[in-house]
């Protein structure tokens, strides 16, 4: 959604930056959004907050910690769950998925051909 | 479920306050869904629980720890815990729900937006708390949507980092 959202909207984006917190991903703002979600996820940081009111304001903040909640919801529900990646998003997003070494986190039965 | 849930992401120990199938279960899918597997999820049902239960399981559990993230990320405490209320659960499930390729059955094709159809009601709960946290179903095809002071790539950016983080390769 990521890439798909930033290339209709004419927006570059440096996607290595998901996985490597030391990559610009390009955005505005985007190196504080990436080190508020670390502060929430992993090691709190209150100045990561900061950064983001700082940067894009305090209705951000509030929508990048809904968006986390949002998909601490949907990251369960799909683990928990089994949802299958199916083979044509696999072969689809086969270059990004090695680009970023996504498929370290697959642990999903990959379909029969 | 969800003082179990709190308990296990904060890594305490069992409140004791559920029967050891359930507590398993909720401390698993609470503090380590990445780690969840087919075969954990077979045994959950030889050891008693059955899919209907587990699916209302994932769904309360995915719910409170969502809005419990978003108070931890606010800086804000923890909603108190109002208390259970009394009666039989309603059994209500949908009879079209079939097996398929993903570990529990449902309606439809294996789709997220389907994954917790097999109880309806908390398929549709998992819609309402969707839309404000982040989009609509129907509003995550604009590419271009802003809501409150992010852009759609802005929010794609917060939303992959944390599946990143949480090894969700979905």
């Amino acid at each position: 959604m990521l890439s798909w959202s930033a290339q209709a909207t004419d927006t570059p984006v440096e996607l290595r930056a998901v996985v490597d917190p030391r990559v610009d991903p390009l955005l505005p703002g985007g190196r504080e959004l990436v080190g508020f979600v670390d502060s929430v996820l992993a090691v709190p940081d209150p100045a990561a907050a900061r950064a983001v009111v700082e940067q894009r304001g305090e209705a951000a903040l509030v929508t990048a910690a809904s968006v986390i909640a949002n998909f601490q919801m949907m990251n369960i529900v799909a683990d928990a769950t089994g949802i299958p990646v199916d083979n044509g998003s696999r072969l689809r997003n086969a270059d990004i998925i090695a680009e970023l070494g996504l498929a370290r986190f697959d642990h999903l039965e990959t379909e029969a051909t | 479920m969800i003082a179990e849930a709190r308990s296990a992401r904060g890594g305490l120990d069992p409140t004791g306050g559920l029967d050891a199938v359930t507590t398993r279960a909720v401390r698993t899918v609470a503090a380590r869904p990445a780690a969840i597997r087919p075969d954990w999820v077979s045994q959950l049902l030889d050891d008693g629980l059955d899919h209907p239960r587990y699916v209302e399981l994932v769904a309360v559990v995915s719910r409170a720890v969502a809005i419990d993230t978003l108070l931890e990320a606010l800086a804000l405490e923890p909603e108190p815990l109002p208390d259970p209320l009394g009666g039989e659960p309603s059994g209500d499930i949908d009879r079209r729900a079939r097996p398929g390729k993903a570990w529990v059955p449902m309606v439809g094709g294996g789709s997220i937006t389907q994954a917790l159809s097999l109880v309806p009601p908390e398929n549709a709960e998992l819609e309402t708390l969707h839309g404000p946290l982040y989009l609509t179903f129907e509003e995550m095809s604009d590419p271009a949507i802003h809501k409150d002071g992010l852009t759609r790539p802005q929010m794609e950016l917060v939303a992959a980092r944390t599946s990143a983080r949480n090894s969700c390769f979905y």
